[in-house]
């Protein structure tokens, strides 16, 4: 008897080793860890459904794609269309990609323009919206351009301090508003602007109260799933991440009322630089593999999306979209900027305000930005007296070994620091 | 006690103002008539020229006080002036700025020509920073008249017709005794020329003020000598508006919600003392600030009123959305 095997397409290959990636993040998160939080299932399952089910959420609205941070979600939802943050984190993905950009960029770059070139969505975009924040960015934008996607440049200033980058920005905003209205036939209205900031204020409020119980000496939420959750805004409807995100929030405080429910007796940690993406969570889970807990993080998956927030003068849209454009710009930690005292500031003031032991400073091989800005912020952090572990990786499954042993060398050191600090108490 | 600050920090802080600017409207525009003085030596533009005021700015005072001759000026007879200075800053030392944001009513009328623009919806204008500091340079100007020209009036050096010469200019002179029904001082006084040139300045400077304001908020303040007086001693009040740098974003939550457009509330995190010369200490910063104790308005390091998490989310009203929405369903 002849075998009759069906012989695999290329996006069915594709597609396959996306689901293997992902449920192999998504089984270590489920069981690898003791205490788990019911409302999490929600995303477990949101990402399965998505990654490896590759079930559409947003099979009817108009979905704009967003290369970056930068693009406003409010103007986006009040138009009637959905925004879907493309920034990728799948290794296949990758591996595509490194045909079209040179082989030392940026894996999330890469990555970005690989699914692109698969042309392999379960959401397409009708448009993509690409700010032109770091260099790798800016240029995959004419890259994926070059491949039929219809592309909108955003123009984004490298600096953020002078009033000229800030009316820059503010034009470029406000040119965004007008053209996006225009391509989409939807007229931007004051009500629904007005509407759709509240909204996104809501689910930005409800991350901060998440953040304050992550504040307590009881922290009941793991950094991981933490970075899960945070993920799941770039595509998830945002109604449903709202309500599951309230659940979340409901069970967590509960939880910190209970003690021995909690992670209380892992060092806790400060995450930076390069922002983990799913399924690429694979520093945040060494570090939480290895009993260190993320009590914070600052980085563009996760905080740098929630933790600035608007607030209108005049509710009009002439106001409504300038304090838009400056949430956008003035807060942004981002790397890319001329100087960045304010993103030191940020950690620091992370590492206190969530009572934190150590920081672990990630940086994409490639990205050049947090690259540099490694040596300033280890200086910063040296003069601080904080302890501070930088790491380079890409989203490649090996050197994990290397990465373990370094990172359990890292938390080893934080709990003997403990250690010593008790004994010079007592 | 945190039920009660708790429910300070989550405040309206827009209807609150609008309730004790309206108060102090009343108080200083009509108090005469409810037989209320409360002095000539507020360090607000509550103008003499109205009959009806409940009490007088200091300016009046203070020009006609330092022209008299000199011999006269630095005797013993002007232990009047001394005292009424010195009730001038007792006055100012505890409310600091907040005369000109709660207490003033030109302010106050500038803020309800902003709310008749907002009615009509039509945006506001701002400066860019160049010309931002270049203007705010010329309410010393001011204070350099109010202050050396009675001065120089009492050793001669200049005529009588420049007596009170910044009342004659400003334009509170004009728009105070308004409300009280008194349109007498709008008028040009030719009797001579400094009269003339003075008056007529008066009169522009009115017309811009209700031009300027309606476009700008509180433009009349980037001018405001008393603003310029206040910001001298300004380090010795209870009320002070402080920043701990630390806490700061630089979001420019602030700084946009700013009616005198200072940039340093957003962008300078070294400074405790975040006041400055044209802060009019209406504390809409710190009603605006998402960070917790970024930004609070303390009196004698006892915070009274901080930005909260949960104010910004009240006052942004970002709860009751949720509340409308579940309504709906």
């Amino acid at each position: 008897m002849k075998n009759r095997r069906k012989i695999e397409t290329q996006e069915e290959r594709q597609n396959r080793h996306k689901a293997m990636e992902s449920v192999a993040i998504l089984d270590k998160l489920k069981n690898d860890f003791s205490k788990p939080l019911e409302a999490m299932d929600y995303f477990y399952d949101l990402f399965e459904r998505v990654y490896c089910k590759r079930e559409s959420l947003h099979e009817r609205s108009v979905k704009v794609g967003t290369l970056c941070i930068q693009v406003p979600y409010e103007i986006i939802y009040a138009l009637d269309a959905v925004p879907v943050r493309l920034c990728n984190g799948f290794h296949t993905d990758d591996e595509i990609g490194s045909d079209f950009a040179p082989s030392k960029a940026c894996p999330l770059v890469k990555a970005t323009v690989g699914q692109f070139s698969s042309g392999n969505f379960v959401d397409r975009p009708d448009l993509v919206v690409s700010p032109t924040t770091c260099d790798q960015k800016s240029k995959a934008g004419a890259i994926i351009e070059s491949m039929g996607y219809p592309i909108y440049d955003m123009e984004f200033p490298r600096t953020k301090e002078s009033e000229e980058s800030r009316e820059y920005w503010r034009r470029s905003v406000r040119k965004f508003a007008k053209d996006l209205s225009k391509e989409l036939g939807v007229k931007l209205t004051r009500n629904k602007l007005k509407k759709t900031i509240q909204r996104i204020g809501y689910a930005q409020y409800l991350y901060h109260r998440l953040n304050t119980l992550r504040k307590s000496d009881n922290p009941p939420i793991l950094g991981v799933d933490m970075f899960l959750v945070t993920n799941a805004f770039f595509f998830d409807r945002l109604e449903s991440w709202i309500e599951a995100v309230e659940r979340l929030v409901e069970e967590c405080a509960a939880k910190t009322e209970e003690e021995s429910a909690t992670y209380q007796n892992s060092p806790r940690i400060v995450y930076t630089g390069s922002p983990p993406i799913f399924p690429n969570l694979k520093i945040p889970l060494l570090i939480e593999q290895s009993d260190g807990l993320i009590v914070a993080d600052e980085t563009c998956s996760s905080n740098r999306m929630f933790n600035d927030m608007i607030s209108v003068d005049e509710w009009f849209l002439y106001d409504m979209v300038d304090s838009i454009s400056d949430k956008y710009l003035k807060g942004c930690t981002c790397p890319i900027f001329t100087k960045n005292s304010d993103r030191i500031r940020r950690i620091i003031n992370l590492v206190k305000e969530y009572h934190a032991e150590g920081v672990v400073y990630q940086a994409f091989a490639g990205c050049q930005v947090y690259e540099m800005e490694q040596r300033s912020v280890l200086g910063a952090m040296e003069k601080e007296g904080i302890p501070i572990l930088y790491l380079e990786s890409d989203y490649s499954p090996s050197h994990l070994g290397q990465l373990t042993t370094r990172i359990e060398a890292f938390i080893e050191s934080l709990k003997n620091r403990r250690r010593k600090k008790a004994c010079a108490i007592s | 006690m945190n039920k009660i600050r708790d429910a300070i920090n989550r405040i309206d802080l827009r209807k609150f103002r609008f309730w004790i600017q309206l108060f102090f409207f009343v108080l200083f525009v009509y108090g005469a008539y409810f037989s209320i003085d409360l002095g000539r030596e507020l360090p607000i533009f509550s103008c003499g020229y109205n009959r009806e005021t409940g009490g007088t700015c200091y300016f009046l005072a203070l020009q006609h006080q330092l022209a008299r001759p000199w011999d006269r000026l630095f005797s013993t007879a002007s232990i009047g002036v001394l005292t009424g200075f010195l009730t001038f800053l007792a006055w100012f030392i505890i409310f600091n700025k907040a005369w000109c944001g709660y207490a003033c009513p030109l302010g106050t009328l500038q803020d309800w020509i902003t709310s008749f623009r907002k009615m009509l919806k039509i945006p506001y204008g701002t400066y860019s920073q160049s010309q931002y500091k270049v203007l705010k340079k010329i309410k010393y100007i001011f204070l350099f008249i109010v202050i050396v020209f009675p001065l120089l009036l009492g050793i001669g050096l200049l005529d009588g017709e420049w007596r009170g010469a910044f009342c004659k200019m400003c334009p509170g002179r004009l728009i105070t005794p308004l409300f009280s029904g008194d349109v007498s001082q709008w008028t040009i006084d030719f009797s001579t020329n400094t009269a003339i040139f003075l008056t007529t300045f008066g009169l522009g400077f009115t017309v811009l003020f209700f031009v300027g304001s309606f476009i700008k908020k509180r433009f009349f303040c980037f001018f405001c000598p008393m603003s310029a007086m206040h910001y001298i001693f300004s380090d010795w009040a209870l009320f002070k508006l402080r920043k701990d740098g630390e806490k700061c974003t630089k979001c420019g939550d602030c700084y946009n919600v700013c009616d005198m457009q200072i940039k340093d509330i957003a962008d300078d995190v070294t400074s405790k003392n975040i006041l400055r010369d044209d802060c009019i200490f209406c504390m809409k910063c710190v009603a605006a600030c998402p960070e917790e104790d970024a930004l609070h308005v303390d009196i004698l390091n006892m915070k009274v009123f901080t930005s909260t998490k949960g104010g910004f989310a009240k006052r942004m009203e970002i709860d009751s959305f949720k509340k409308e929405e579940s309504d709906e369903k």
